[in-house]
């Protein structure tokens, strides 16, 4: 493909996402996550470290804010002046949200960062020239930069550390930018598997290392696109819909009483993530 | 993941055929050149092994007591990760951070590797010979009773060997501690329900009245509670359970409360009582003594004593009156006061006068073998052999599984009475603060290279007997198992008793296979049980039939709550977290980096203040503030939080190593040392929650090390993490 001829025929190969032209067939994945079952234990940040080879960076860089948690736990108070949270913390696991519009993509100055045909955010490491633009962007704050070597010069992994890391992905150097894959690695093994028994994934042969790990099975992740699946049932049940920027049932008059959200769908990034809100008890 | 065409089963029923060598070869550990080792091109690749695909070897998770069966991913020889074996019914192939950091333990950088034998200040490297040679000598001479084990928890053959190294030394003195532990709770289930740790089924209650039981975080077995808790959510019948926490400072569970009653420290039992009062109040019809004793109990003065407002005692008893069943539990806040066991008594009586015994709370198994069964352990442990050593009457101390330097408070003088023992062992994975102070350190293999088989105190399902198996080969020659260990001592002792056992896998071996008839099919091939029992990872036995016993007592005799000394005007409560815990995987980098779940802080210690009394104090987020019991003092950065009663300060456990290795060690403060030596009235374990302090600035300030943002926990007012009232939503077509 010549740049000229990207420039002249620019409208076939500009795709507005999400796709109504060209839909995700077979698969389009995407997570729903249930505060009122996700305790903050987490468990699925510690699998996330030992799954994705993310380093260790240390208290200084930590409070540089340099940390490397694809997936971390938000904490939040209740904003009511009360003298004590009566009703607890809450509790958010935030990673990338795999966004169908994703604002990110679009100001990466060397496309490193794109979206794949079955509706994944991706990063390429050997492509990023460490802008950073994307992460300025990003309205969820979970791209994480490479600030230095961490395998070398920080010697993240003394010693025999080196052992544990995972062989089916890359240990990132210094000035690449990096985020939640939705464990990809996994994805695409689960994909070619299948391949050669001319099928698609089923719900369930493919999960990530968070939600695998899960005590209370708070996150679900799969295939939107097959109906048989848990996250598909999940979207539907609380009719949230992946291509607008204003769910229907929120339109409706009284409200809605089911209790899927977006984060910031406002903004129209289109996340690929479901939140279900938290439940507290009204008779105590 | 990687090998969804492969059959995991076929793949691990090969494993176990070689015996002790059936870890992989692991690349580069031991040297090629002295011929130990043949580098083989992976063309010839052993038959079940497949470059570039995993392998899953199940075994038992060693980094807490909870017996969890985990299933490890091996690749190349080497393991990478740690996943939940679903068939146990403990963890169903669920793990939580603590775990799955068990490969941190076994990669760790800081590990001892060979022998080490104190010389002045320095430890010399020895040979194991010279090791068995060196212990052989002290031992001569010294009679049974001036030997002594101090432990953590041990379970499984190991402690079979361990009675049996104790008894071919004729000394009774085996010693279990553990400095975080539900000791008071034990004693107080024992009466009331005629067993230490009966079964709590959390997802079969309608409504969950937990008295500082952090379930859902460091309490008896987290993960298992955790899965219940997800059932109890959605519900029975439907109907979604509700969570009520009373404790003094939040803690995890209570963060995901529906209802978190912040209690005067101490009052816990106060407020239990005060409860059946309101349930009779409420109509529900009590037995006479029960009612006599909680007759003084009225909402008015039980809301003045424990500060739980009478509208919120109101609630909470027609809660528990409309939705049964319930369950009350009992935890570690409850139980660290002088009058622990009175509290505990008080709370468990709630369970009896709603009638939850034999619903939610029912009989656990009783292990069948009893000499597998756990040893737990409690503080007491500590005190008598802490009196041993103080008195001179203990002359060799070995220590396994156990920190006591650094979870011993400063007052008991363990380090000094240490001292006086003429030889102290440390069977250790790392130099850590009593290791430090012993005369010989013998270095251990990890969990992950380990034999030998846990048994979880708490089990919800029979008996499970949790396998443990090497999952890779040693990465240091010269550490051993700690079975091999014993064995090769209880040689010296007991030769031909033992000589056909070349190793604790052979031991193991033969009393597994000694007792296949109880565990599977008779006439089963030894070979094929052996395997089978590998690659499972578990044995299930259904365990004896147990019953509930017990009764409530009805008289109990709780103080009224305690005068603030003026010179010492806090209560510190010295919180256990999910990760840290007592301290002994600090040096695991992922648990350091992992925020604390309510605070958010990293590497760090911290002392946690209600704002209100900070603002009393003049004190600031990150200043560096000194926190003095009648023991001592130590110096945290101050971190202001909500979720605590205003006369209470806490600070977590876990951190504050001066040694152990290079995550660990220089990071945060030791709460340990400045608590006070009070103790529980009934059970003499250590009152927790019994020492005063007062808080003074030091003038210093530090910026907090953590994860949430300049604005704290506010959402400036965008919907983020959204929460919704019950009475607002329909989860009843949820999928």
């Amino acid at each position: 493909m010549s740049v000229s001829n990207l420039l002249e025929n620019w409208s076939d190969f500009r795709h507005k996402h999400p796709v109504e032209d060209v839909p995700h067939d077979p698969y389009k994945w995407a997570m729903s996550i249930d505060l009122d079952a996700c305790t903050g234990c987490n468990a699925c940040s510690v699998a996330c470290y030992a799954e994705n080879n993310l380093p260790v960076v240390g208290k200084e860089r930590y409070a540089h804010g340099q940390a490397m948690h694809w997936m971390r736990i938000e904490r939040y108070w209740p904003e009511d002046d009360r003298e004590f949270p009566d009703q607890g913390a809450q509790f958010l696991p935030m990673m990338c949200q795999q966004c169908e519009a994703a604002p990110c993509e679009t100001v990466c100055p060397v496309g490193a960062t794109n979206h794949t045909p079955d509706g994944l955010n991706s990063q390429i490491y050997n492509r990023c020239i460490g802008s950073r633009y994307c992460s300025a962007n990003c309205p969820f704050k979970v791209r994480y930069f490479n600030w230095y070597d961490y395998p070398t010069t920080e010697n993240v992994w003394p010693a025999e550390m080196t052992q544990q890391l995972n062989p089916d992905i890359t240990v990132r150097g210094k000035g690449v930018m990096e985020k939640c894959t939705f464990c990809i690695q996994r994805i695409r093994v689960g994909q070619r598997n299948v391949k050669n028994e001319g099928r698609v994934l089923r719900d369930g042969e493919v999960q990530t290392a968070c939600q695998q790990v899960c005590p209370t099975n708070a996150i679900t992740f799969g295939n939107l696109i097959d109906t048989e699946s848990k996250v598909h049932q999940q979207w539907k049940a609380q009719r949230v819909e992946l291509a607008v920027d204003e769910q229907t049932k929120d339109t409706e008059e009284g409200g809605s009483d089911l209790r899927g959200y977006r984060i910031l769908e406002e903004l129209r990034p289109y996340p690929s993530v479901m939140y279900m809100e938290r439940v507290r008890e009204s008779a105590i | 993941m990687i090998d969804n065409n492969f059959d995991r089963r076929d793949f691990l029923k090969v494993l176990g055929w070689g015996g002790a060598a059936v870890a992989l070869s692991g690349c580069g550990n031991t040297s090629i050149e002295d011929g130990k080792e043949t580098v083989v091109s992976y063309v010839h690749a052993a038959d079940y092994v497949i470059p570039g695909i995993s392998v899953y070897f199940n075994s038992t998770c060693a980094q807490c007591e909870a017996g969890c069966s985990i299933s490890g991913r091996v690749r190349e020889g080497r393991v990478l990760k740690l996943e939940g074996n679903p068939d146990s019914v403990i963890n169903h192939g669920k793990m939580c951070g603590l775990g799955q950091a068990g490969v941190q333990h076994h990669y760790n950088p800081d590990r001892v590797r060979e022998p080490l034998l104190r010389s002045g200040d320095k430890g010399e490297v020895i040979t194991w010979e010279k090791a068995y040679a060196l212990i052989a000598e002290k031992l001569n001479g010294v009679s049974g009773d001036q030997i002594d084990f101090l432990t953590g928890t041990v379970s499984g053959h190991l402690k079979v060997l361990l009675g049996n190294y104790l008894d071919s030394l004729s000394s009774k003195n085996h010693f279990v501690y553990e400095a975080v532990s539900p000791a008071v709770q034990r004693a107080a289930n024992l009466k009331s329900y005629g067993m230490e740790m009966p079964r709590f089924n959390i997802n079969k209650a309608k409504v969950v009245v937990s008295f500082g039981a952090d379930f859902l975080g460091a309490w008896v077995s987290p993960v298992h509670f955790s899965q219940q808790y997800a059932e109890f959510r959605k519900g029975v019948d439907g109907q979604r359970g509700v969570l009520v926490q009373v404790e003094s400072k939040m803690t995890l569970t209570g963060a995901n409360a529906d209802r978190w009653l912040v209690v005067r420290p101490g009052t816990e039992g106060i407020l239990a009582l005060g409860v059946v009062n309101a349930l009779g109040a409420a109509g529900l019809q009590l037995p006479a003594d029960v009612a006599a004793a909680v007759k003084d109990y009225d909402k008015e003065r039980v809301s003045k004593d424990t500060g739980v407002s009478t509208e919120h005692l109101t609630k909470l008893a027609a809660l528990l009156k409309e939705r049964t069943p319930s369950l009350v539990l009992l935890g570690s806040a409850a139980e660290g006061y002088a009058h622990g066991s009175e509290n505990a008594a008080a709370i468990n009586l709630l369970n009896h006068v709603l009638g939850n015994v034999g619903k939610t709370v029912e009989a656990s198994a009783a292990v069948p073998y009893p000499q597998i069964a756990p040893a737990t352990g409690n503080s007491a442990g500590l005190r008598m052999v802490n009196n041993r050593l103080a008195d001179g009457q203990s002359k060799v101390l070995f220590t396994y599984g156990t920190n006591p330097v650094f979870t011993a408070p400063a007052e008991l003088k363990f380090k000094e009475n240490m001292a006086k023992a003429g030889f102290k062992v440390a069977f250790a994975h790392y130099l850590d603060e009593t290791a430090l102070q012993a005369d010989l350190v013998l270095p251990l293999n990890s969990a992950l290279e380990d034999w030998g088989t846990i048994v979880a105190e708490y089990q919800p399902d029979g008996v499970q007997i949790g396998v443990q198996q090497p999952l890779m080969e040693k990465l240091h020659p010269n550490t051993l198992g700690m079975g091999d260990i014993l064995l090769a001592l209880i040689k010296q002792r007991r030769a031909e008793e033992y000589k056909s056992f070349d190793d604790f896998y052979s031991y193991l071996r033969t009393a597994l296979l000694k007792n296949k008839s109880e565990f599977a099919a008779a006439g089963t091939d030894d070979d094929v049980y052996w395997n089978d029992l590998l690659s499972g990872g578990i044995i299930n036995v259904g365990g004896a039939s147990n019953k509930l016993a017990g009764k409530y007592s009805a008289n109990i005799q709780l103080p009224a709550p305690a005068e603030r000394d003026q010179n010492y005007p806090l209560t510190l409560i010295p919180s256990v977290t999910a990760s840290l815990r007592d301290g002994r995987n600090a040096n695991q980098p992922w648990l350091q980096e992992s925020p604390d779940p309510l605070t958010t802080i990293v590497w760090d210690s911290w002392v946690e203040i209600h704002p209100k009394k900070a603002a009393e104090l003049g004190i600031v987020e990150g200043d560096i503030v000194e926190v003095s019991s009648k023991n001592g003092s130590i110096k945290a950065q101050a971190y202001l939080f909500p979720g605590i009663h205003p006369d209470a300060v806490s600070i977590p456990l876990g951190n504050g190593h001066d040694a152990m290795g290079r995550y660990a060690k220089g990071f945060g403060v030791n709460a340990f040392q400045i608590l006070s030596r009070v103790f529980d009235n009934e059970t003499g374990e250590l009152a927790m929650h019994e020492t005063q302090v007062k808080l003074s600035k030091t003038g210093k300030r530090i910026i907090v090390v953590k994860e949430e943002g300049p604005v704290g926990g506010s959402q400036q007012g965008r919907k983020i993490a959204v929460t919704v009232s019950s009475d607002q939503v329909d989860l009843s077509e949820e999928v």
